[in-house]
């Protein structure tokens, strides 16, 4: 890819329309006055934080806070996602019936009802059986989501690896579950890092619906603030930047294990 | 060595045709003999081989090796496979391993060796096959006929008393199938038990103890190099022969 006059002359235009547009519809829409002044105080700001803890030093504004839990959530979810798609995935390629249509009952459930609903399920009705903190149980219902969706991907991995290398193992004396684990596995998921990188990118955007059982996520952290100071624009802009932060630097990490594991090809 | 009897092995296809790929095959072969087996493509010749470590099952007969019953209910297949080695047409090496590695891997998680131990293994066998130089590149970066060597050589680190080879040259340019058959002609003159299925009659005619015709999922004619190439019997033989010379 090298930039030439096309590149610059397509660039040029798109630049203008933005302009153009900005000018168009402020002019005839609403005045608002922006408040970026105040939006670095959400993310630090060097302060005390109540009479008991009035130490003044830098501290995390809520924005930060919660671009931290929704870390948090994403990290763990993705943990257990993987676990979760592995077993789904090794499953619906099963002979075993029960367990193909367990795993496969599985998926079409989770892949077929609205996460939003699923959320309320887990918190409301499983977590308040198991006793379960808000934050297991988001965690846990975006987990369960995106195993869905990982176990998929997973048969589909398994499944491209070409049957002789099943073969080649076993005549060696090698088990299924050793097969699997060192030649079959490794092979699948080189293979599938970007539908799994897509997937991911999704669960920490997906991730904003936990804001709905009040955890103190990023989502949840900018409506409150937009509540208590009607800076809208400016804290949802934010707060976007920050899920780009996030997803972004999930997009950089895959393709940079995708060129690690490209030696062997 | 190994001795089938009154072996059955039927295919389905998908539309729900049956293929009979053996049918009330029998045959035995003696320990350190060099068998070939030759035959026009839908003979059973690779079911054959793929029945005795269980890469197919059998419908119906028995398959003994080294006195094993190798479908009785208490026989762990996996013991069976770690004393027959096997060698397949596509190589089938693992791509995200080192040739070192292909080479050591089953040793160490199935023959349970010390990892240094495998690796002295694996480098005698890699020097034997002649690519010892080759030891830490991918299969990718090889040619065919150095991944089939790679490939006998992990087949040899287990240590098998059996080795089979399944149309090991049928996929290597021709400039490559030599030094393929050299190593395995190597392997015939000290004494590995070898069922191997080939359409080299040159290496038939210059190893092999017996070689054996399949059609149709039988034996139609078996005997000496000598006696099969000067003067086959059966027309069936002769007219495959004719073809394929």
């Amino acid at each position: 890819m090298q930039f030439n006059k096309r590149s610059l002359i397509t660039l040029g235009v798109l630049a203008l329309i933005v302009i153009a547009s900005y000018y168009f519809f402020t002019r005839k829409g609403i005045t608002y006055i922006w408040h970026w002044e105040k939006i670095p105080e959400m993310l630090f700001y060097h302060g005390s934080k109540s009479a008991e803890d009035a130490v003044p030093r830098l501290r995390m504004g809520v924005l930060m806070m919660g671009f931290i839990l929704t870390l948090k959530i994403s990290v763990a979810s993705i943990f257990f996602a993987i676990i979760i798609g592995t077993i789904v995935g090794i499953c619906r390629l099963s002979k075993e019936p029960v367990t193909k249509g367990l795993a496969m009952a599985y998926v079409e459930l989770i892949r077929n009802t609205p996460l939003l609903v699923q959320i309320y399920i887990i918190y409301f009705f499983v977590g308040s059986m198991l006793r379960l903190s808000a934050f297991t149980a988001g965690t846990a219902a975006l987990a369960i989501f995106a195993g869905a969706y990982v176990g998929e991907i997973v048969r589909a991995g398994i499944q491209s690896i070409h049957k002789g290398q099943m073969e080649a193992s076993r005549s060696l004396g090698m088990t299924y579950a050793k097969a699997m684990r060192h030649i079959i596995l490794p092979q699948a998921f080189k293979r599938i890092i970007p539908p799994l990188a897509g997937q991911f990118i999704s669960l920490v955007k997906d991730s904003s619906l936990v804001s709905v059982i009040a955890l103190a996520d990023l989502m949840f952290q900018g409506q409150q603030a937009v509540a208590r100071t009607y800076y809208a624009f400016e804290i949802y802009f934010t707060v976007a930047a920050l899920y780009l932060v996030m997803t972004f630097a999930l997009s950089m990490a895959t393709q940079y294990i995708e060129r690690r594991l490209a030696i062997s090809d | 060595m190994i001795e089938a009897r009154n072996v059955y092995k039927t295919f389905k296809t998908p539309d729900r045709r049956e293929v009979k790929a053996l049918v009330d095959f029998s045959t035995s072969i003696e320990k350190g003999e060099v068998v070939v087996i030759i035959g026009p493509s839908g003979s059973g010749k690779s079911t054959f081989l793929r029945c005795l470590n269980q890469l197919e099952e059998i419908d119906s007969g028995e398959i003994i090796i080294d006195g094993v019953d190798i479908y009785g209910k208490k026989v762990d297949i996996n013991e069976v496979r770690e004393e027959i080695g096997m060698v397949f047409q596509s190589f089938n090496l693992f791509p995200h391993k080192t040739v070192l590695e292909n080479v050591i891997l089953a040793q160490i998680i199935v023959r349970g060796r010390k990892k240094s131990e495998a690796i002295d293994i694996a480098r005698g066998l890699l020097r034997k096959v002649g690519i010892l130089e080759k030891e830490n590149v991918y299969p990718s970066q090889l040619s065919g006929g150095q991944q089939q060597r790679v490939a006998i050589a992990r087949a040899l680190a287990m240590h098998p008393k059996i080795m089979m080879f399944d149309e090991a040259t049928s996929a290597l340019d021709p400039e490559m199938i030599g030094e393929v058959l050299d190593v395995m002609k190597t392997l015939a003159r000290e004494g590995m038990t070898m069922v191997v299925v080939t359409h080299e009659m040159g290496f038939a005619r210059e190893v092999s103890d017996r070689v054996v015709f399949m059609d149709g999922g039988q034996i139609v004619e078996e005997g000496t190099a000598e006696h099969f190439f000067s003067n086959p019997t059966h027309d069936r033989t002769k007219l495959f022969l004719s073809q394929i010379l």
